[in-house]
């Protein structure tokens, strides 16, 4: 069977030097956008820069990417170009499936890797290699209705800037008889509530592979003090960002932590005065932090056209300035964005971008995010005490970083 | 050749050609990946292994790992929990359904074929609507459980992890009932009427003529949907995921749904693939009390 594989391929070969000057390429590219997002309007703008290039985009569930890009990559099957979530990039790397772009980016005169946000850049960074060029960022912040600071009798120009004042902003601001709580964020047992969780932890000096601190203590007892105390819904440990967020937009919340994706649905439902600020810091001058989201276009390994790919992908990153208007993700690297949309939260969203920390990378990322998942778990249900729940969690992170 | 078609033709190579389809379709289809799941089992398997068969082989490693998981004991018991409550209700709400519609008053079929709804629905959006339902600030659930002053707070039911599993139970029980009546309907169906005539006739009351005639004679019909009843409640795992995810904290987590997050959320696929295998042994347990009850069934 290989073998005839082997002849045919010898055979285009051939055929292909024969005819070298009329050779199209062809790039598979993978994405997790629909028809009309950024991957697709972006490979046809990049197929009429270059005619004998031709990218077939194929759409992969999020939630199927990983899985699907494993089974291709072992069956040989798998696509030139791929996007991957940050966190997702060690797996893939560790492996040796990912092609190294550290020599073309030198040569590269459109890429250059120290304009790339540190958080980005170590999403993207395995031992020493550098496997992908982000396309964009996001981070988390807080949204609040404005309005109901002032009905509330706080300043909306003064948001929370530590633990306290968001603690008292939220008690003030939450309303049992009209069914409103102070805030909304997610404690949900998915990345997600790792992504929103992490930041917190880091404020205080944590980090994922040092979670048993006090400072992670501390944090976790903060999150379920708003829980217990009503000042955010309990249904917070089952609800994703996006369906907390969607509490905020309604009215039911006063304020919430989220990112970027939020703003084209929040400007349609949300009628009333919402801004954002920086994610409130322990205590004045403490350290900040915050998540760090989005995804990275990779090069596979195994692609047939390496230097087409990187071509693509130069083009990709290129477009860097246009992601915040068109596309709703922050560019990942210092550029210039003219005349952005909604200027004062995007303001906010490029500050904290500067504080934005990636997840691992380690290639058991998974694990690690699951064993943080269970301690805010069991710590929010008041199963166990934060400072056990985060031992247990420490004990099972130093087990795979041990492997 | 020739003959090979004849003996097709006479039916003994005919009958011996049906046993080889029948029991070729179970080896590829079934006996297959039971065995090829078992494997895995025993050896060190992530999402890159999963195409070769040379993978390191570590014995019974992921079975010690995976039962000394601090997660087991609860899962097991939120299982255990699941199965019996679900069988249970199922069994006595469809059973008194059954004999409901079996008196026959006007529009009874028609009544009995409404209930069938539930179960014509596919499970993803019986848990999407049930989510409607039981949502801990917006639900239906709890403006009619408030409207009629039976609470005064809300109830958390998918987030407060002292109730979700129970929610998860209901919205089972409601899904398994329609199946529960049909089949015990069909097996009321075929008691002859002359028993309870005769019954009646010889003055043995309704709670008589049910312990000894209806009872006695349902012994298979019941033994089959509480077996099957065990096994689709096994099977369940859209309930789960549209409604708690296994949460809050693994509160209504179960052996099927946490046997798929081992291979699919954390990759661990031959963990996974335990919690599977241990499960399988229990539901051929289950098929096997199933096969003897229907083996025993009654002629009248």
């Amino acid at each position: 069977m290989k073998s005839t594989i082997l002849a045919f391929a010898a055979a285009g070969l051939l055929a292909s030097t024969a005819m070298a000057s009329a050779e199209q390429v062809t790039l598979d590219l993978w994405t997790i956008d629909d028809p009309g997002e950024y991957h697709y309007v972006l490979a046809e703008e990049f197929m009429e820069e270059h005619p004998d290039i031709t990218v077939n985009v194929r759409t992969v569930q999020f939630r199927d990417m990983v899985n699907d890009l494993a089974r291709a990559v072992a069956t040989g099957n798998g696509p030139d170009i791929t996007y991957i979530d940050n966190p997702e990039v060690a797996l893939f790397a560790s492996r040796g499936l990912l092609l190294d772009l550290t020599p073309y980016i030198e040569k590269s005169e459109v890429v250059n890797a120290e304009d790339i946000y540190p958080g980005p850049l170590a999403s993207v960074t395995w031992d020493g290699g550098i496997y992908g060029l982000p396309r964009g960022a996001n981070t988390i912040a807080l949204y609040y209705n404005a309005d109901k600071f002032r009905e509330a009798g706080l300043d909306p120009d003064n948001p929370p800037k530590t633990w306290d004042e968001l603690y008292q902003a939220a008690k003030v601001l939450t309303k049992p008889e009209e069914n409103a709580y102070g805030i909304a964020f997610s404690a949900v047992a998915t990345e997600e509530g790792t992504f929103q969780f992490l930041p917190w932890l880091q404020m205080t000096g944590g980090d994922y592979d040092n979670v048993a601190t006090e400072g992670g203590a501390r944090a976790l007892n903060f999150w379920k003090r708003l829980l217990d105390e009503g000042l955010a819904s309990p249904d917070t440990l089952i609800r994703s960002q996006w369906d907390s967020t969607g509490t905020f937009n309604t009215g039911s919340a006063a304020m919430a932590i989220s990112g970027p994706w939020e703003l084209p649905r929040m400007s349609e439902e949300a009628e009333f005065d919402y801004r954002a600020a920086l994610l409130p810091i322990p205590e004045e001058g403490a350290e900040r932090a915050s998540a760090l989201g989005e995804g990275d276009n990779v090069i596979l390994a195994n692609s047939d056209n390496p230097e087409e790919a990187f071509l693509f992908l130069e083009f990709l990153y290129e477009q860097m300035p246009r992601v915040w208007n068109e596309f709703g993700y922050l560019p990942a690297s210092r550029v210039e964005v003219n005349d952005p949309k909604t200027p004062t939260i995007y303001a906010v969203f490029e500050e904290s971008m500067k504080y934005a920390r990636n997840r691992g990378p380690h290639p058991e990322w998974p694990r690690i995010s699951k064993a943080v998942q269970e301690a805010i778990q069991s710590t929010l249900t008041g199963q166990t005490d934060a400072g056990t729940a985060l031992e247990t969690a420490q004990q099972k992170i130093d087990g795979v970083l041990g492997e | 050749m020739a003959h090979f078609w004849s003996s097709i033709r006479d039916s003994r190579g005919f009958d011996a050609l049906l046993v080889w389809l029948a029991l070729g379709y179970l080896t590829v289809f079934s006996a297959f990946p039971l065995v090829y799941n078992f494997v895995i089992s025993l050896q060190t398997v992530d999402l890159f292994s999963l195409a070769s068969f040379d993978r390191p082989f570590v014995g019974l490693e992921n079975y010690r790992e995976v039962l000394s998981d601090p997660v087991a004991g609860t899962v097991l018991w939120n299982t255990i929990r699941f199965v019996v409550l679900s069988v249970v209700f199922q069994l006595l709400i469809g059973f008194g359904l059954a004999l409901f519609f079996q008196q026959d008053f006007p529009g009874s079929s028609y009544l009995r074929g409404l209930f069938l709804a539930g179960w014509i629905m596919p499970a993803l959006v019986v848990g999407a609507v049930w989510s409607w339902i039981l949502a801990g600030d917006f639900g239906v659930l709890n403006y009619v459980l408030r409207s009629f002053g039976l609470i005064d707070e809300n109830i958390f039911w998918l987030s407060d992890h002292q109730v979700s599993l129970y929610s998860v139970i209901i919205a089972n029980i409601w899904l398994g009932v329609p199946f529960n009546m049909i089949l015990l309907s069909v097996g009321l169906a075929s008691i002859p009427q002359d028993l309870y005539e005769a019954a009646e006739l010889d003055g043995a009351g309704a709670w008589q003529r049910f312990y000894t005639i209806t009872l006695p004679l349902m012994r298979a019909p019941l033994g089959a949907v509480v077996s099957l009843g065990i096994i689709f409640t096994l099977q369940q795992f859209d309930l789960f995921a549209a409604l708690t995810q296994g949460g809050p904290s693994n509160a209504s987590n179960v052996a099927q749904y946490w046997s798929w997050q081992l291979s699919f959320q954390t990759y661990q696929i031959s963990r996974g693939s335990v919690v599977s295998v241990l499960m399988i042994v229990f539901v051929i347990g289950v098929a096997a009390i199933y096969t003897r009850s229907t083996r025993y069934e009654q002629n009248y």
